[in-house]
């Protein structure tokens, strides 16, 4: 059952990789003689004829848009994204280069707002009327106010202009030998910035949802036959977990688009600032295949999710899976 | 009591950004576009209340004019999706059975990939001013407005009214807006208001990589392409009030659509 289960999601989550990449595909290729060029590489004055040839009919650039896609799915599910437009090298050799970098970025962001989250909306949601109860809505709404690359600009200012503590973009100091304390004090910033935008909004779901769980019966019913007060935390923090996980699932998608904002204004060699840059100059192939790679990263995070939350809520095991 | 003066708080501020956005030519002090280098960089002060920047342009001038670029994108492309959103929505909702489930799958896939995401591909290849911009932010902005007017609609279709109205043979499109979508108001309006403030936030965040309107054109987040470097040669004033404005801008939409969304539970 639980495999059936398993491979359900699985089939969703190719669904969504299908249309995005139609889409993406189609809003890309649908303007007028816009990349057909782009799949010879930066390197198109030096291609000869039958090399030109070749790639032509590899992807069928001379066939309509659908045979197009179709003939670039094939290519794509066996690996082969084409040449970079700009660069000249093979898309998925670049796109390895930058995946680990927005993962470490976009990873140690989420740990630190999602444990970050969890203890100050608990907190906030099991003392009604404490200072954090009443101030964290109105740090949530204005911590969400603040665009993250103004609020990067001022950390900058702050942190790297007039105090000189931290670096103000790249990954690494010049000189420096891929140093382990180095990255982290380039990764400073850029994760702050994503966790100050982001920690408050989640915090709140939190308490509101813990909130709700201490007005039911079974916490009222707990504390009247006089269970410890740690497992009632406990019960409640399991159950407000739930819904969540399904608000983090829901928004997850819309963080690593913000990271693409980060990512360039730190200029961290990532998959965000790589899809940005990729528009400036028009390579096609390029973010097509950053546009994929997110999105595959996109869809797995969807599924951790989605088995974190079957395995917290019994309710969901029991309707999907009939036991 | 409180809550509401706290309300008409903001209410009042979002109004009065619009206001003098709207009106920036009453406003402003310079030409938005008069450049004059002998006045570059010149601090808070003097003539130029807020500076001027690298080209010597009046920023409190640049302020209001881009305001009103920034707001005209959010403003129409807010309502492009509710269109969009309310029309997937409605059929989706209305029609249900396996149209809906096929409309729902769909939706479901386009709600988990990062809106940015489409954004990015049509500026690749569309790069155009403000209203391709507005095209842009509004026809990848409109998943969540879909999905609440089917969820209103599969709630609403229930209904007695509905289904009386239904029984007498009213025509269906009237159904629809004289019923459904009347009923449907108050969260379509929260969930546009937040779709604002979300517009607002992509256009200044894709302006400042100088992926989004071009930079010939003043809005807050054009203004803000140069401010990092602008700070680092010490110009503070450049960045810092179009963020400001952008803050309490964005600040006084969220708080408008938090209040309405509590006020209706």
């Amino acid at each position: 059952m639980t495999v059936k289960w398993i491979g359900k999601r699985m089939m969703l989550g190719i669904l969504v990789l299908f249309i995005l990449s139609f889409l993406s595909f189609f809003i890309m290729h649908a303007s007028p003689g816009s990349s057909a060029t782009a799949y010879y590489g930066g390197n198109a004055q030096m291609l000869s004829a039958a090399e030109k040839e070749r790639i032509s009919r590899t992807f069928a650039l001379d066939r309509p848009l659908v045979v197009q896609y179709g003939a670039w799915l094939m290519e794509t599910v066996q690996g082969n994204l084409g040449m970079s437009a700009k660069e000249g090298r093979p898309v998925s050799a670049i796109l390895a280069e930058r995946v680990t970098n927005t993962l470490l970025l976009v990873g140690v962001s989420l740990f630190f707002i999602v444990t970050g989250s969890i203890l100050l909306g608990m907190e906030a949601g099991m003392k009604p009327n404490s200072l954090l109860d009443r101030g964290l809505s109105s740090f949530s709404i204005a911590s969400s106010s603040i665009p993250a690359f103004w609020l990067g600009i001022l950390f900058i200012y702050l942190f790297s202009l007039k105090l000189g503590l931290l670096p103000s973009s790249g990954m690494q100091s010049i000189g420096g030998n891929d140093d382990f304390f180095d990255k982290v004090r380039h990764l400073i910033m850029p994760a702050a910035v994503i966790v100050l935008t982001h920690v408050g909004v989640y915090a709140r779901f939190l308490q509101d949802s813990v909130k709700m769980e201490m007005r039911s019966y079974y916490v009222k019913t707990a504390r009247a036959n006089g269970v410890e007060e740690r497992e009632i935390r406990s019960g409640v923090l399991r159950n407000a977990l739930i819904p969540y996980l399904n608000y983090l699932g829901m928004t997850i998608p819309s963080f690593f688009g913000g990271s693409v904002i980060v990512e360039t204004l730190f200029s961290w060699a990532g998959l965000g600032q790589l899809m940005a840059k990729s528009v400036m100059v028009k390579d096609y192939p390029l973010l097509m295949g950053g546009i994929m790679l997110t999105g595959i990263i996109v869809v797995v995070s969807l599924f951790v999710i989605d088995v974190l939350m079957f395995i917290l809520d019994p309710k969901l095991r029991k309707r999907e899976l009939g036991v | 009591m409180k809550s509401n003066k706290i309300f008409i708080f903001w209410c009042a501020l979002f109004g009065l950004i619009v206001l003098i956005t709207v009106f920036a030519n009453l406003f402003s002090t310079y030409p938005v576009n008069e450049m004059n280098m002998d006045k570059v960089y010149m601090a808070p002060g003097d003539g130029h209340i807020l500076g001027t920047d690298h080209l010597g342009r009046d920023v409190f001038t640049r302020l209001l004019h881009g305001g009103k670029v920034t707001l005209t994108v959010a403003f129409g492309s807010v309502l492009l999706s509710l269109v969009i959103g309310v029309m997937y929505g409605s059929v989706s909702g209305y029609v249900g059975g396996w149209v809906d489930s096929a409309m729902m799958r769909l939706l479901e896939a386009l709600i988990s990939i990062p809106s940015l995401i489409f954004v990015l591909a049509f500026q690749a290849v569309m790069q155009g001013g403000m209203w391709g911009m507005t095209f842009i932010i509004g026809v990848t902005g409109w998943f969540t407005t879909a999905r609440i007017v089917r969820s209103e609609f599969i709630r609403l279709k229930e209904a007695d009214y509905v289904k009386m109205a239904r029984m007498f043979g009213t025509p269906i499109w009237r159904i629809i807006t004289g019923h459904l979508l009347r009923n449907s108001v108050t969260p379509l309006f929260v969930v546009t208001i937040f779709n604002l403030a979300g517009a607002v936030f992509i256009e200044v965040s894709l302006s400042f990589l100088g992926i989004g309107i071009p930079p010939s054109i003043p809005s807050w987040g054009n203004m803000l392409y140069n401010a990092q470097n602008d700070l680092l040669i010490g110009a503070w004033w450049i960045g810092l009030f179009p963020g400001l404005l952008i803050f309490f801008t964005v600040l006084s939409i969220n708080f408008i659509g938090e209040m309405l969304k509590d006020s209706r539970l």
